[in-house]
């Protein structure tokens, strides 16, 4: 059973403030992916719940104890590196045999231990062979292998899956996530990849600039942005921003026309910033009609889906999503029209969500 | 035409080797040739004599007194072997660790330790002689001044402890050398495989027997054969501490200042004698050649690629 709990975490590297004070609870079981531009800091916050560079201030609990001081290998966590840093001198056997001991369990143990975890991973045939002789995907099997045989409280994936190549990325994310099902283990894995968050987490947490921007379920981050920096990081072809005017029940931007969005927030600010995703909007050819004026840009046919790119009279882009069947020239007028009640809202000002 | 292009380089190819390749052959591999040949023969003062197959092997390895001497001077070769393989490095090892985790002062320190280096032996031979004076020398100054008096020796003038005086000269102005090899080795140690052991033990020593150690083998091996190299041709230093006779009484002679005696004479008076200087330099030529040999060897097959 463990359960964490960040408080306040800062870090300072020398001069340079990389974290702000982090606030996190999370639950027993969870698998929790950290996720964000690089350089937000999500690679420093997992080091430092490792253990591996020292906290600056503020406190991590793991199941009611503090964990600040507590050396990184007595901390009942295991971690999976980028790189996986399978020690070369030691063939796979060895690899994952050497952690185990050094924790004290009698040989029976670690020879059950790793016989679970080889038939798991299908390492059976590999165990005698050395890191160097594998595959990036084997090499991969071994560090998670590895991780496992210590029957980790907590187990921590540093952007595991970005030294595999695009069919391979997707096979391990599969297995990870099965993984995770059937040991049922705390797990914090970090990548920057929307699409890997947004299929294994129970939860995200969506870092930027050393702050957390949204920690919530990936159904919450998609449906309930609680920013546009939320909003256009979630989601691909990403989510377009439009900063209009209400004006009454109808949104407009001046010289491009209004639209009708439905549900407008409780707050009765003019200037509002409207996000929407390309799902939420509708284009019909044509240079009159209801909606904002635009043109088509380029049209991206996807075999199952096409999505078409149109600048509004003012300059600003959209992506809409088709179906695959329909074609526009380029630079064909338009008019956009938007679906009732998809449209976000964020403040001009704080670029926070508007609630309805 | 493509003929051409490759007679063109091999041209460029061949001038660029010709010159090293004289020189090495003229003042490398014909000297070690002609010791091989000189070892045969009989000789009067520089006036060659008789072709005598081995007799000057088997002078200097079976005839009294020169058996005993050519047994003591090379057991004095592997004490200092092995004193200086613990004294430069082992220290040199354990310094560039230290250096390596950037301790306090890692960037004063890491040139510190390597600055001794650059000075010629010449420097470091007489700098050290003029230390261990027994009278005027720094070292018993400043025992008397730590109140260890009664530690003061005569250090380069005493068996006991003549021999230990330079070999800690020599750790003290070649530790720097094995020094930054092994720093060089492990800086080239992944950072997540040390993050890796991290997570699984704080214990330092697992660390270093585990992980640091058989990974910086690749360095090892340089520095274990060269100590090895050098050990067995140590000269320049015992020459300018001690002398030629490797005093007091042959307590600090080694197989470098024994040849040299037998092949060029002495100031006590003794002749030289080629022949058997010769079949001295050519036995410890082989002697070198095929342990260091066989050493680098066994010790490659313990390195891996990282």
């Amino acid at each position: 059973m463990v359960d964490l709990s960040l408080r306040g975490i800062k870090k300072r590297f020398r001069t340079v403030d990389v974290l702000h004070g982090i606030d996190l609870e999370i639950k027993d079981k969870e698998l929790v992916v950290f996720v964000g531009p690089s350089g937000c800091g999500k690679s420093t916050l997992l080091r430092l719940v490792a253990g591996l560079d020292p906290i600056t201030d503020g406190e991590f609990w793991m199941a009611g104890t503090k964990m600040n001081d507590v050396a990184p290998s007595r901390r009942g966590i295991a971690m999976v590196f980028q790189s996986y840093a399978l020690y070369p001198h030691m063939d796979v056997y060895e690899n994952m045999t050497f952690g185990a001991r050094l924790m004290g369990l009698d040989n029976a143990e670690v020879e059950r231990r790793i016989a679970e975890a080889a038939r798991m991973l299908r390492l059976d045939a590999l165990l005698k062979r050395r890191p160097k002789e594998l595959s990036g995907g084997q090499r991969q099997r071994v560090a998670i292998g590895r991780a496992l045989v210590r029957k980790p409280e907590l187990l921590l994936l540093d952007e595991p899956l970005s030294n595999l190549d695009a069919a391979l990325r997707s096979e391990v994310r599969l297995e990870i996530a099965k993984l995770h099902r059937d040991i049922g283990g705390t797990t914090i894995y970090v990548t920057h990849d929307q699409v890997e968050a947004m299929t294994l987490a129970d939860r995200i947490v969506v870092m930027n600039q050393g702050r957390v921007e949204q920690f919530g379920s990936p159904r919450e981050l998609y449906e309930t942005p609680a920013n546009t920096f939320v909003a256009t990081f979630i989601g691909s072809p990403q989510m377009s921003l439009l900063e209009m005017e209400r004006d009454g029940d109808r949104i407009g931007i001046a010289g491009t026309g209004s639209v009708v969005p439905g549900r407008l927030p409780a707050a009765d600010e003019r200037q509002v910033i409207v996000g929407v995703r390309p799902d939420a909007v509708v284009i019909t050819p044509g240079e009159d009609g209801e909606g904002l004026s635009a043109r088509v840009v380029y049209t991206e046919y996807l075999g199952d889906n096409a999505f078409t790119y149109v600048r509004l009279a003012n300059g600003q882009l959209i992506s809409v999503r088709c179906t695959p069947d329909t074609e526009f020239a380029i630079d064909a007028p338009v008019r956009v029209g938007l679906l009732p009640n998809k449209a976000h809202f964020f403040s001009s000002a704080t670029k926070q969500r508007l609630p309805a | 035409m493509f003929t051409k292009q490759l007679t063109g380089r091999r041209l460029w190819i061949a001038a660029l080797i010709m010159p090293p390749l004289v020189f090495v052959c003229l003042f490398i591999v014909y000297p070690i040739i002609s010791a091989f040949a000189y070892a045969f023969f009989e000789w009067s003062g520089l006036a060659r004599g008789d072709f005598v197959w081995f007799e000057n092997f088997h002078k200097v390895l079976f005839v009294e007194p020169f058996a005993s001497r050519t047994v003591n001077a090379f057991s004095h070769n592997v004490f200092v072997f092995f004193a200086l393989m613990v004294f430069q490095n082992g220290l040199g090892f354990v310094l560039a660790y230290f250096l390596w985790r950037e301790l306090p002062g890692f960037r004063f320190h890491r040139i510190a330790v390597f600055l001794p280096v650059v000075l010629s032996t010449i420097v470091v031979g007489f700098l050290w002689r003029l230390f261990f004076h027994p009278l005027f020398g720094p070292v018993n100054a400043g025992l008397k001044a730590l109140g260890l008096g009664f530690l003061t020796q005569p250090w380069l003038g005493q068996d006991t402890t003549a021999l230990w005086s330079i070999v800690f000269a020599n750790a003290w102005h070649m530790v720097g050398f094995p020094t930054l090899v092994f720093l060089a080795g492990m800086q080239r140690i992944p950072g997540e495989v040390l993050d890796a052991v991290r997570m699984e033990t704080q214990s330092e020593w697992v660390k270093i027997t585990k992980i640091v150690w058989p990974l910086v083998a690749p360095s090892a091996t340089v520095v274990f054969t060269l100590l090895f190299v050098g050990a067995f041709n140590w000269f320049e230093l015992p020459y300018i501490m001690v002398g030629l006779e490797g005093s007091p009484h042959g307590s600090t002679d080694v197989l470098g200042l024994y040849f040299y005696r037998t092949a060029f004479g002495n100031q006590s008076g003794a002749p030289p004698d080629f022949g058997a200087g010769s079949a001295l330099a050519v036995l410890i030529f082989l002697f070198i050649a095929i342990v260091a040999g066989t050493l680098t060897i066994r010790m490659r097959r313990r390195e891996i690629e990282l």
